[in-house]
């Protein structure tokens, strides 16, 4: 039989007809939607059983504990460890983003040595036993010539464990040059040591305080302990506690206080001087612990408050008159007043004159060592490490001066001085560092100056870097020995920044080691008994963990079970045993520092006349500045007139836009005496007019393209200054200059 | 159909002035056609019955083996507490599934018997510490969210009511997968249709609803039918205000709101 | 089983307190796998289920105040449940819950009409554009409890009601049918250092937030606290999520006051 035509159009129907009432058609369009509905490229997260890992966050030195969640082996989520005496359950906006820095895409996933040119980011993947044996070769040669004292090491942190590790392998090596990266940490150490005599951190007792008078403190910024912080803030809106804001820009911090008070940048030295003469004068201090436990009251008050007049103070800061008075009546009246300093997230050192007149103020309304004030509190557990073997080598290399100066003739109190390594390297023919440690930290990136920095690294023969991430100065190391981070290992963390009681954290692996990284004080115990004894016999350890086991002894258990050794009743000694000085009083003037006060100015760096304008960095909870840069989360949460695109911006007062004919979103140039920049400009109400404003943690060449290249490296604008009194870096900020592009 | 018809002898007489031949033969064919005509049609319909109903099947599922040839039968005699002994509620209220290698290395360490299944599970995984990489039937959508708590421990239902009797199986049944979704055949059901006979024969959204509309009606709340639904709908929007507020659960569907099943 | 109490969820936000530190955006993310792409600058395409924004009091300096001011989904109920974007929705991808008082949504329902979006006064719904993306080896991270998003489907805040279903799920495990206030909290409440968020059940006298926010149910939930606002009150969306402010100008900047209006004694 043929089919013609109509035949087919009959069995097309049929057919139709047919298929209609089979289950194909519905069947299909079911399938097709369920399929259309889970593309196979969309992960589906595997189910399972849910635990909980208690550990302690690692990325600023905030000490938070953190409770992580877990499915199956997969680290799901981070939050606030409830119960811990720092956070109690809260949690940062930058320790919530943590995983995406375990599973991120910048890790260094096994150890890699360069190849191409220093910077160009061209590596090779090389085992761990090559590895060492490169550096444990590299040490031993500079060992048999006597340029033991030419190896240094960079850290972000010291007194845990690990970095303990690194020093003690310095100095049975033979180097003083341990160098740990400078904050404001640096510069109360400085102050309580000279004007109480001891060797403590400063703590500070927020949750009893009934007034702050901050110094231009990013108290909601992440200064300090930063979810301490804003539990502490939280805490005082609800008893009514006053917050004085003190600086040149509507920072959240000052938008949450209940006092705004504009300062000129650079001069919250003076005014701390200026309110502590309006309570002299006025006779508001507090007589029985002036009388008691200090001396050079009288001193301080001819030598230094004299110059300081209301008047003239006024002029300097642009604080008027009846401001600072009502202020320093109001300070001086209240309860339990607070005063501290520290810009933005205290990154940054202040100079020794600053922070004595801010300890100053606080002693005039006598709270050192007082509920409510500002305490010593000494190392959380005294550990002690077991005394090393010194070889010749050893002693010989000690006595060398410090690479950096700090401890030497000049600056005897200060124990690093980072800022100054540049300077060392660039000033000697043959570079007098060799070799170059870098752990948890990111110099090359945070180091102001840039262009100079730069050229002072070229000429350093080898860098280790043990990063964890691909970030800048890993990227311009020789070798990178890629430690696990800090939820894959466990190590102690003495102390929390600003906390005023003692306490010891332990970071704990959260989740197996997720690539072919070490832990950095295994790599430092492996390598010491590679280079054999008396190196090695210095470390008798089989890895950090025994180490920590031994230095802990009794409290190692407790340590491990609770993740954290607190000392809740900790109570800072009565006022007749607080203070360590000769006189063993609380000293406003001292032999040999009362001249401090004299350099209570830091002036930014550049000529007026060719910079009118001043250039400050800014600390925002939202940008990781440190030795962390922002994980992808964070950056999305910043607004479209911090960065956009590519483009940074910077910010500025209408009217001083107005003057450079500058608008909203326009590009512009911002120089400085160190760099330029193309930035964009966003008018901001909140900025004093002739001053500038840029976020800090921005511009990076490194890490992932979620992060590198967005915005200006503000750093790179900034150059250091050196306060003359201490050796730190004071820099605040820098003259600058803003033209149209 | 004949105004179509007349239509076509138009065309084929209009083809026919210049087609003599083929005219005679069509005329010729006239007679025969509609016959012929109607047995294409009921060709076409019976091949794509015949298509639809064995062939797309057929086409659609492929089939799988489980890794181990497993004995549920074996196993709930051996255990004390049923389903639950394996497929266990953990304490925060989630429900454990398929059971992990290490639940079975708990007895399996080593074999027990002479069952070459065993013997190969125990040599390919337990030795290994290999998860088996088990077919789940019930396995839904990632869009699904499915609480085996609210149905097991509050509302109290028996395992049966959706696995249907699995616990009586001694061998497993072969995982047929949706060539297209990728999802196991037990979803839709055995048949293509999606008739089913048992409570457990489907596990669709609509198989669901069916059963939270029946328990809802139970207990007298404003839950409705798909069926019921649809007039009510249709007397809603033409009525608009009539309709008694707050006592049914979303707004939309007159059932539960979508988070209820999905995520 | 027998018909639940309705619960009315809810959420209180203490603009005093909050700091504008974002921590609540990010734990969100974490916790709704919400995606990233390398460029989020373009703020209308950047999905945010939380979005922190800034006002200011429009003053100069030195005068000019900011406040922020952290904007989940409202989870409007309307007029009896009708939210301006359930409303519209033609594919009953969303709805709105009388038991929970949550608008909930079928993202694998939805066909990306975005009607929603543009019903919503709040911004509070998101398109995906693209298809997400995580690089190699984050989808580790992703939670199991929600789905992953795709393309051409809209999302928005659901104050994470997956968490609401564990703690059922937990509850019925002990035989409960009640939860305790403390036992389903948000992602961004459990996390805000500041302890700025609050979350609770507005039906509850007993719970912070209704003690906080004092709903007035004669008036389509309206505070009644002289300090708390919400979001464009007087559009009638009845939102569930409150503010409270001590600054005026920040109540004022909830809705479009006219200079003689007095937000807080509106009704």
């Amino acid at each position: 039989m043929k089919m013609d035509r109509r035949s087919f159009l009959s069995f097309v129907i049929g057919g139709a007809a047919g298929i209609n009432l089979s289950p194909l058609p519905w069947k299909l369009t079911d399938d097709l939607a369920i399929w259309s509905q889970n593309w196979p490229w969309t992960p589906v997260p595997k189910d399972g059983e849910v635990t909980h890992v208690n550990s302690t966050c690692f990325l600023c030195p905030g000490g938070c504990g953190i409770t992580v969640r877990k499915v199956e082996d997969r680290a799901v989520k981070i939050e606030g460890m409830k119960g811990h005496p720092v956070n109690d359950g809260s949690i940062c906006i930058l320790g919530l983003a943590g995983l995406q820095f375990l599973y991120g895409p910048s890790r260094v996933r096994t150890p890699l040595r360069r190849v191409g040119e220093r910077g160009e980011n061209k590596w090779e993947k090389i085992s761990w036993e090559d590895a060492l044996a490169e550096v444990a070769k590299n040490l031993s040669d500079l060992r048999s010539k006597n340029l033991s004292h030419t190896v240094a090491c960079i850290s972000g942190y010291s007194g845990g464990t690990v970095p303990g590790l690194f020093e003690r392998f310095l100095t049975v090596y033979g180097s003083p040059n341990f160098v740990r990266t400078p904050s404001v940490k640096d510069s109360y150490e400085l102050g309580l040591h000279l004007m109480a005599g001891v060797q403590a951190d400063a703590g500070f007792d927020f949750e009893n305080a009934d007034y702050i008078l901050s110094f231009g403190c990013g108290i909601i910024e992440g200064w300090g302990s930063p979810v301490r912080m804003f539990k502490a803030n939280s805490r005082w809106k609800e008893n009514g506690v006053k917050v004085v804001q003190l600086e040149p820009r509507l920072s959240n911090t000052a938008a949450k206080s209940d006092q705004w008070i504009a300062v000129t940048p650079g001069t919250e030295g003076v005014l701390a001087l200026g309110l502590a003469r309006v309570i002299v004068d006025e006779s508001l201090y507090r007589r029985e612990f002036i009388s008691g436990y200090t001396t050079g009251f009288n001193e301080l008050i001819q030598n230094v408050l004299k110059d300081y007049p209301p008047e003239q103070v006024s002029k300097i800061t642009g604080v008027d008159k009846t401001t600072l008075v009502s202020l320093a009546r109001a300070f001086a009246s209240a309860k339990k007043p607070l005063a501290i300093c520290g810009r933005g997230k205290g990154a940054v050192p202040e100079s020794a004159g600053e922070v004595m007149a801010v300890l100053a103020l606080n002693a005039l309304v006598g709270n050192i060592n007082q509920k409510g004030g500002v305490w010593s509190v000494p190392g959380p557990l005294s550990i002690r490490w077991p005394e090393p073997e010194m070889d010749a080598q050893a002693a010989g290399g000690m006595q060398k001066a410090r690479i950096d100066g700090a401890g030497g003739k000049k600056y005897p109190h200060i124990r690093s001085l980072l800022h100054r390594v540049p300077d060392a390297v660039n000033s000697a023919e043959a570079s007098p560092l060799q070799t170059l440690f870098v752990l948890e930290s990111n110099p090359y990136y945070s180091l102001s100056d840039s262009g100079f920095v730069k050229k002072a690294w070229q000429k350093i023969p080898f860098v280790v870097s043990f990063s964890s991430y691909l970030d800048e100065t890993a990227q311009n190391s020789d070798l990178i020995l890629p430690n696990h981070t800090y939820l894959e290992r466990k190590e102690d963390i003495p102390g929390v920044e600003g906390f005023h009681k003692p306490i010891v954290n332990l970071m704990k692996p959260v989740v197996t080691p997720q690539f072919n990284t070490m832990h950095a004080g295994d790599v430092i115990i492996r390598l010491a008994k590679k280079l054999g004894d008396p190196i090695g016999k210095a470390f008798p350890w089989e890895d950090t963990e025994a180490c920590m086991e031994e230095l802990f002894g009794d409290k190692w258990e407790e340590l491990e079970e609770k993740g954290y050794w607190f000392n809740g009743n900790f109570e800072p000694p009565p006022l007749n045993k607080s203070f360590e000085t000769a006189s063993r009083k609380f000293e406003f003037m001292g032999e040999g520092f009362g001249a401090f006060y004299k350099e209570v100015i830091v002036k930014a760096p550049g000529e007026e006349a060719a910079y009118p304008l001043v250039l400050i960095p800014y600390d925002t909870p939202r940008i990781a500045g440190g030795r962390i840069a922002n994980a992808p989360f964070l950056t999305k949460t910043v607004p479209d007139t911090v960065i956009k695109g590519k483009d940074g911006f910077v910010e500025v007062n209408p009217k001083t836009a107005l003057s450079y004919g500058l608008s909203e979103g326009r590009y512009a140039l911002l120089s400085t005496p160190k760099g330029s920049a193309r930035v964009r400009v966003h008018l901001f109400e909140g900025i004093m007019p002739g001053v500038v404003a840029m976020p800090t943690g921005l511009g990076h060449a490194g890490y992932d393209t979620y992060l590198s290249g967005k915005g200006v490296n503000v750093n790179e604008l900034m150059g250091p200054v050196e306060d003359s009194a201490s050796g730190l870096n004071a820099a605040w900020g820098i003259r600058a200059k803003l033209s149209k592009a | 159909m004949s105004t179509n018809n007349e239509k076509e002898k138009a065309v084929t007489s209009t083809g026919a002035i210049e087609t003599p031949l083929p005219n005679h033969e069509a005329g010729k064919e006239e007679n025969g056609s509609g016959g012929s005509i109607l047995l294409f049609f009921i060709v076409g319909f019976v091949a794509s019955l015949l298509v639809g109903w064995i062939l797309f099947p057929k086409l659609l599922y492929s089939e799988k083996k489980q890794p181990i040839s497993f004995n549920h039968q074996l196993h709930v005699e051996a255990v004390d507490d049923g389903c639950q002994s394996c497929h266990f509620f953990r304490e925060d209220g989630s429900f454990s599934g398929v059971p992990k290698l290490a639940q079975c290395t708990g007895c399996h360490e080593e074999a027990q018997g002479e069952d070459p299944e065993e013997l190969k599970f125990v040599e390919e995984y337990v030795a290994k510490g290999r998860e088996v990489p088990w077919l789940v039937y019930s396995r839904q959508p990632n869009c699904v969210f499915f609480s085996h708590s609210a149905h097991v421990k509050m509302a109290k239902m028996e395992c049966v009511t959706c696995h249907g009797p699995i616990g009586e199986s001694t061998v497993p049944k072969i995982y047929e997968q949706n060539r297209i979704t990728g999802i196991s055949r037990d979803i839709w059901g055995r048949n293509i249709a999606g008739v089913k006979r048992n409570s457990w024969d489907r596990m669709k959204m609509d198989d669901c609803a069916e059963c939270h509309a029946k328990e809802a009606k139970a207990e007298e709340t404003a839950v409705e039918s798909p069926m019921e639904g649809f007039f009510n709908n249709i007397v809603r929007i033409t009525f608009p205000g009539t309709e008694k507020p707050g006592r049914k659960s979303s707004v939309q569907t007159q059932h539960e709101a979508c988070f209820v099943c999905h995520k | 089983m027998k018909q639940d109490q309705a619960r009315k969820y809810g959420m209180v936000i203490d603009l005093d307190k909050c700091t504008g530190c974002g921590a609540c955006m990010v734990a969100c993310m974490a916790e709704n796998n919400v995606p990233f792409k390398e460029d989020e600058s373009n703020k209308l395409d950047s999905i945010t289920w939380m979005r922190v924004y800034q006002l200011t009091n429009g003053k100069s300096y030195p005068e000019t105040d900011i406040c922020y001011i952290p904007r989940p989904c409202m989870h409007c109920e309307g007029d009896h449940g009708h939210s301006p974007c359930v409303s519209v929705c033609p594919a009953t991808a969303t709805d709105y819950s009388i038991k929970t008082g949550i608008v909930s949504q079928i993202y694998t329902r939805c066909f990306g009409c975005r009607y929603c979006m543009g019903a919503c006064p709040y911004h509070a719904r998101y398109f995906n554009w693209w298809d997400p993306v995580w690089p190699n080896g984050m989808e580790k991270y992703l939670n199991p409890n929600v789905s992953p998003r795709m393309r051409g489907v809209v999302e928005k805040c659901s104050f994470c009601f997956h968490r609401y279903q564990q703690a059922m799920n937990k509850a019925f495990m002990e035989d409960r049918r009640e939860l305790q206030e403390n036992e389903y909290q948000t992602a961004c409440t459990q996390a805000c250092p500041s302890g700025a968020i609050l979350f609770g059940d507005l039906n509850d006298p007993k719970h912070q937030v209704s003690m906080l926010a004092q709903p007035d149910s004669e008036h389509s939930g309206r505070p009644k606290n002289p300090k708390a606002f919400r979001l464009l009150e007087r559009l009638g969306t009845n939102p569930k999520v409150y503010y409270i402010s001590s600054r005026e100008w920040v109540r004022r900047a909830g809705d479009n006051y006219l200079k003689n209006e007095n937000p807080g004694k509106a009704h």
